[in-house]
């Protein structure tokens, strides 16, 4: 530990026993075991737990969760975090409730437009500006959130004859809510994007060794842009989706979003120190935040306590998936 | 053990005696006996992976040895770490320096170790700056006590760490101060290195000195006493006095040459194609204009010492660095400078030697990595297809030999030899035309070497233009088809290296030193 | 780096060949380090009392600054440490929210009989000390970046302190402290020179103490201090110990000039304190700045809030003022070559 210098890039083959004892933990099963076992404690525990009406709150929450943490998940798999995703959902739902009633449906493009500029932002204060992305998310998280204040200082809501433009959410299909298919299609979309893009597969190099793919030839401000761009998608979709639901919000809405976005993330095992998770922990993640959440408010866990749990359990997240071999010191 | 330290007329104040370090697959050090006496400047010497930096590592406690012992004026020492070497007297200055940039001098002379400036608690900075001037003094930097060091320049820096150095032995009353010097000259300009020298003779009166440095010049004009290491053993040692350069070179390299391990009786003669054409490459303060051509299938050695401006040239070509003159062509067209992206695309590919930090991401599979490169090829329908990702990856997994329980595994599990491979497969998937090899056996096992070597030939014969810079003048004798020779940023001299008719190491010494 | 360097020679040598008195207090500016923060405070004054037709420079309005300057400063000198270390902490508001809590539950009120008195300030300094030690607990032994543990902490303090307390406002009946928060001496607030005082004493650790100096060699490169000698882990407890102490402080001075305790009192702090620290020129990459580096940079906040106030801007774009301010100040303070691929 204490021979920094001297053993950079020296005796090669005492380093790489030492580090070889490192195996790749099967996080996602984990994910999904623990999802299983929270749900089936909460179901034990609670006879309301298993309603319709109930699981359909969880289902929910869980789309929204999915839908801002696919979007962190991208910042984080590239290596950065995205802080900014409370205020770009809320500037994006307050706009959006007030755009709706002029241009109805053309909102939903505008705002997602929105979410990729935001995320532009973001990419840029990283990459050109060279401000790491936590405090640069930070700051614009910040302005937006004030920006969405001065749009609207209050609750705003959605007048009932406007209701019709919000049915992309609030309808069914089939028997299924819509929001279903709507997390299931943006889930796909970035799963794909990850999966089968060279620009998605960019950003998994990029988070896992960025000098090597500077090296490679991967264009890495593009990747990282691209990413933070994904992280702004996510943000204005769910922005818009929590104004579709509630047919209106109040300008606080992000807020309460920033640290949930990140657990879903963490808890589903992507780790914070970027190239390892996907979407599909994401996925699970999000279902375990919102039945987590879901079930202790049926259970009866002060609010605020939930909160509190909600710290503890990306604490100890992040402590468990976090690579300490990439970085040498730890701040 | 001959005893012609003793000329110094001084009792031993350092002895290693009879110490082995073995790493897996590596004989680091192999009994090997070193001793210093007090007030004598000794010169260590040997080619890269000789077991200098071990046998350093060992004496400041960085590394413990698994045989041997370590004696300092006669009693037994077992030093456990950095600061438990310094209560010693035995200290190190570091070719990155070990100064922490944004203090003063002054706090740096003194960091963790100020009980003696306090005063109720708190730092008197009256009698700091009246210690930290003194020991300026001492060594000549005139520099004020309260600079930082990021302002100080670097021969300042390395006259700091030395005056720390000194200090703290005087702080543990040692009377014999051992202070190592790993490369100090890499960094100092012609002025600074006489003040250095100076100095260090200055010091003598007080301290020992171990100097490392690839600079025999410098090592034969400013030593008492010379050893040499070789594949970690002791090889020889001479009084500086009238040792000669050349004599000294040949037994760092040795006589052990033998043909058949590089498979010289497979390398191919060049092709007629010119693949890579070097126009007046030339960047300010690393190494003058330099023009050359590599042909198709040819492997061409850059040989030098550090220093030698060898590593900017390649930095330059792969676009990892920008040069101030000149222009580089790939297959006839130029390559835009300073990006590596450029590059890569262009067909250089560049297996750094740093392979674990810098060629793979430790975290992903074998596959994702050999993968990396050829990303847009693996398409079908404008989407990367999984099949063919395994295809591609099975395919160069199995060509360059890798061992790994399956293409999922992550290279972090792999040994160093494979993930060499691994490196190598990424590049050759991608159908280079140029390689650019930066010490490829560096830290690999005998066996791995063994295969690099027939990789190596088999990309020849497949067409692929080399470039190399190794570990060793042999492994450079006997991979290359030409060798380029630098000196000081300059290019000095060409070597043909055909097969059976190869030059020995003294023909090349002459012109690297 | 070259081209630093021979900039900051230049510099130095346009200095060495210009002499008169406006020279010589430009170089006794330069001496203190803080000379970009007073010439950026000098600005911000000089465009507000511009556009206020001087009413920005009355001596009603400047004790306002100083009063509101006060608190911020206080919370910038506790923040700037971690800052200094390499780190941060997010923690700020959970802890202040936990304090907060205290200070209802003890000092006098109109809900309980309980009436501590002055003792009310070792309390808040003690919680806020074990809230940073908690932080470094976790940033030391599970060694996860400070930035999410801090942030994850922030959490967990916060939803406990709102537990306990139910989300009630507590209205405070104690005059000692608010006495002293909220009294003045010779037309200055009290709270301000409480601030100036906290700063002296922390400049002062870090100049002229063995721990103030570990804790920049720390912030500079922890892995050589570590090889120097440093036991880094134990300094980076006491850092974001004393960070809470400061914590504990600024929460029981914001409750007690509002007059009642809250434990969301403390949620709308953090922001303006980092903007404080890196607009008083602390590097985001640690080891550069100090305590009074922190506190100028408060004052800078503060005097710039204040202006817009006294034009009557809106509170939100005030903020949104504020967080183009951060992204700046970091922008021009961070040292890239430290962090080689910004992350």
């Amino acid at each position: 530990m204490t021979e920094k210098k001297t053993a950079v890039a020296g005796e090669g083959p005492g380093t790489a026993a030492a580090r070889r004892g490192r195996l790749r933990i099967p996080t996602l099963s984990y994910a999904v075991a623990l999802l299983f076992l929270v749900g089936l404690v909460f179901s034990l525990g609670n006879g309301n737990f298993i309603t319709g009406y109930n699981l359909s709150t969880i289902i929910s929450y869980a789309v929204l969760l999915l839908l801002v943490g696919l979007g962190q998940m991208c910042a984080i798999l590239v290596g950065g975090i995205d802080l900014s995703v409370g205020g770009v959902m809320s500037f994006v739902s307050v706009s959006f409730v007030i755009v709706v009633q002029v241009i109805g449906y053309w909102a939903y493009p505008l705002f997602i437009l929105v979410g990729i500029l935001v995320g532009y932002l973001n990419g840029i204060l990283l990459t050109r500006i060279r401000i790491p992305s936590f405090i640069a998310t930070l700051g614009t998280g910040g302005i937006f959130m004030s920006l969405a204040m001065i749009v609207a200082p209050v609750p705003v809501n959605v007048p009932t004859p406007k209701w019709g433009y919000l049915d992309i959410f609030n309808g069914t299909f089939l028997g299924i809510s819509n929001v279903i298919f709507i997390g299931l299609l943006v889930f796909l979309l970035y799963f794909a994007i990850l999966r089968f893009t060279a620009v998605g597969r960019n950003i998994y190099y990029v988070g896992s060794n960025i000098k090597m793919s500077w090296m490679s030839g991967i264009n890495i401000a593009r990747t990282r842009n691209f990413a933070f761009i994904l992280s702004g998608t996510g943000a204005a979709l769910a922005g818009i989706m929590v104004s579709a639901v509630q047919y209106g919000c109040n300008p606080y809405v992000g807020s309460s979003y920033i640290l949930p976005s990140i657990a879903a993330v963490v808890v589903g095992g992507t780790a914070l120190t970027g190239g390892t998770g996907g979407a599909f922990n994401t996925l699970f993640g999000a279902l375990i935040m919102s039945v987590l959440q879901n079930g202790m408010n049926v259970v009866g866990v002060d609010q605020y306590f939930q909160q509190s749990i909600l710290g503890m359990m990306i604490i100890v997240s992040v402590a468990l998936t976090f690579d300490r071999s990439k970085t040498p010191v730890i701040k | 053990m001959n005893d012609i330290g003793s000329s110094t007329n001084s009792e031993v104040t350092l002895a290693l005696t009879g110490v082995s370090k073995v790493f897996p697959g590596v004989v680091a050090l192999d009994k090997v006996d070193f001793s210093l006496h007090s007030h004598e400047i000794v010169g260590l010497v040997g080619e890269n992976g000789a077991g200098k930096s071990t046998l350093m590592k060992i004496m400041i406690g960085v590394s413990q040895p698994d045989e041997g012992t370590i004696s300092r004026d006669g009693i037994l020492i077992s030093p456990k770490d950095p600061s438990d070497a310094i209560r010693h007297g035995i200290g190190m200055v570091f070719q990155e320096g070990t100064l922490v940039p944004n203090l003063s001098i002054m706090r740096n002379l003194f960091l963790c170790h100020e009980p003696g400036f306090q005063k109720l608690g708190f730092l008197s900075r009256r009698a700091m700056r009246e210690a930290a001037s003194r020991l300026m003094e001492e060594v000549k930097v005139s520099a004020d006590v309260e600079t930082s060091i990021s302002d100080v320049s670097p021969a300042e820096r390395q006259m700091v760490e030395i005056a720390r150095l000194l200090w703290l032995s005087r702080l543990y009353g040692q009377k014999h101060p051992v202070l190592i010097l790993d490369e100090p000259t890499t960094v100092l300009n012609d002025g600074e290195r006489t003040i250095l020298f100076d100095i260090l003779r200055n010091i003598k009166k007080e301290a020992s000195v171990i100097l490392i440095s690839h600079r025999l010049q410098e090592i034969v004009e400013n030593t008492d006493r010379i050893v040499v290491l070789k594949d970690g053993k002791n090889v020889t040692e001479l009084p500086s006095a009238n040792a000669r350069i050349s004599e000294i070179e040949q037994l760092m390299v040795g006589h052990t040459f033998s043909a058949d391990r590089y498979r010289e009786d497979e390398q191919t003669p060049a092709g007629a194609e010119e693949v890579l054409r070097v126009e007046n490459l030339g960047r300010r303060g690393a190494f003058e204009p330099i023009s050359f051509v590599i042909r198709k299938g040819e492997i061409v050695s850059l040989v030098g010492l550090v220093g030698s401006g060898k590593e900017e040239v390649c930095r330059c070509i792969n676009g990892l660095e920008n040069a101030d003159t000149g222009a580089v062509f790939l297959k006839g067209k130029k390559l835009l400078m300073g990006s590596p992206n450029g590059a890569v695309r262009a067909g250089v590919g560049h297996i750094p030697i740093d392979r674990r930090n810098d060629g793979l991401a430790l975290g992903m599979s074998v596959a994702e990595n050999v993968n990396l490169l050829v990303m847009n090829r693996l398409k079908v329908w404008g989407f990367v297809s999984p099949p063919r990702e395994r295809k591609n990856a099975k395919v160069w997994v199995e060509e360059c030999r890798i061992k790994t329980p399956s293409l999922g595994t992550m290279c972090a599990n792999l040994s160093g030899g494979n993930q060499q491979k691994t490196v190598i497969a990424k590049w050759l998937s991608s159908k280079v035309s140029l390689l650019i090899l930066d010490h490829p056996t560096r830290g690999v096992d005998v066996g791995a070497k063994e295969e690099i070597f027939r990789l190596i030939r088999k990309l020849a014969r497949e067409g692929i233009a080399m470039l190399i810079m190794s570990d060793t003048l042999e492994e450079d004798i006997g991979l290359s088809n030409r060798m380029l020779i630098m000196k000081d940023g300059r290019f000095v001299k060409e070597m043909a290296c055909p097969p059976g008719k190869k030059p020995g190491p003294r023909d090349i010494i002459d012109a690297i030193v | 780096m070259t081209l630093e360097g021979g900039a900051r020679k230049s510099v130095m040598v346009a200095n060495g060949n210009v002499s008169g008195p406006l020279a010589r207090a430009w170089r006794g500016l330069q001496k203190t380090g803080v000379a970009g923060q007073i010439v950026c405070l000098v600005i911000v004054m000089s465009i507000f009392a511009i556009g206020t037709r001087g009413k920005y420079l009355s001596w009603d309005n400047l004790q306002v600054i100083l009063s509101l300057a006060g608190i911020p400063a206080i919370l910038a000198i506790g923040v700037h440490q971690t800052i200094v270390l390499g780190g941060i902490d997010l923690s700020v508001e959970g802890v202040a929210g936990m304090c907060i809590v205290f200070v209802g539950l003890l000092l006098k009120n109109k809900l309980n009989t309980n009436d501590v008195g002055l003792w009310i300030v070792p309390v808040v300094m003690g919680a806020g000390g074990i809230a940073g030690f908690l932080n470094g607990l976790v940033i030391t032994r599970l060694r996860i970046p400070s930035f999410i543990s801090t942030l994850g902490l922030s959490w967990i303090l916060a939803g406990i302190a709102v537990y306990i307390n139910k989300a009630t406002t507590v209205p405070l009946l104690d005059t000692q402290i608010q006495g002293i928060v909220n009294g003045s001496f010779l037309g200055i607030p009290f709270i301000a020179l409480i601030a100036l005082g906290l700063a002296l004493l922390m400049q002062t650790v870090q100049d002229k103490t063995r721990f103030g100096g570990y804790v920049y060699a720390i912030g500079g490169d922890e892995q050589l201090a570590q090889q120097a000698g440093v036991r880094v882990n134990r300094i980076k407890i006491m850092v974001f110990v004393i960070a809470g102490v400061f914590y504990g402080l600024t929460a029981l001075a914001l409750c007690t000039q509002l007059g009642s305790a809250h434990p969301r009192t403390g949620s709308n702090i953090l922001f303006p304190a980092i903007t404080a620290v890196a607009v008083g020129g602390v590097a985001l990459t640690g080891g550069i700045g100090g305590a009074k580096n922190a506190a100028l940079g408060a004052l800078i906040v503060t005097a710039l809030n204040e202006g817009l106030v006294l034009m009557s801007v809106s509170p939100y774009v005030q903020q949104a003022v504020n967080g183009i301010v951060l992204i700046a100040a970091v922008a021009l303070t961070i040292d890239r070559r430290k962090l080689g691929f910004i992350k």
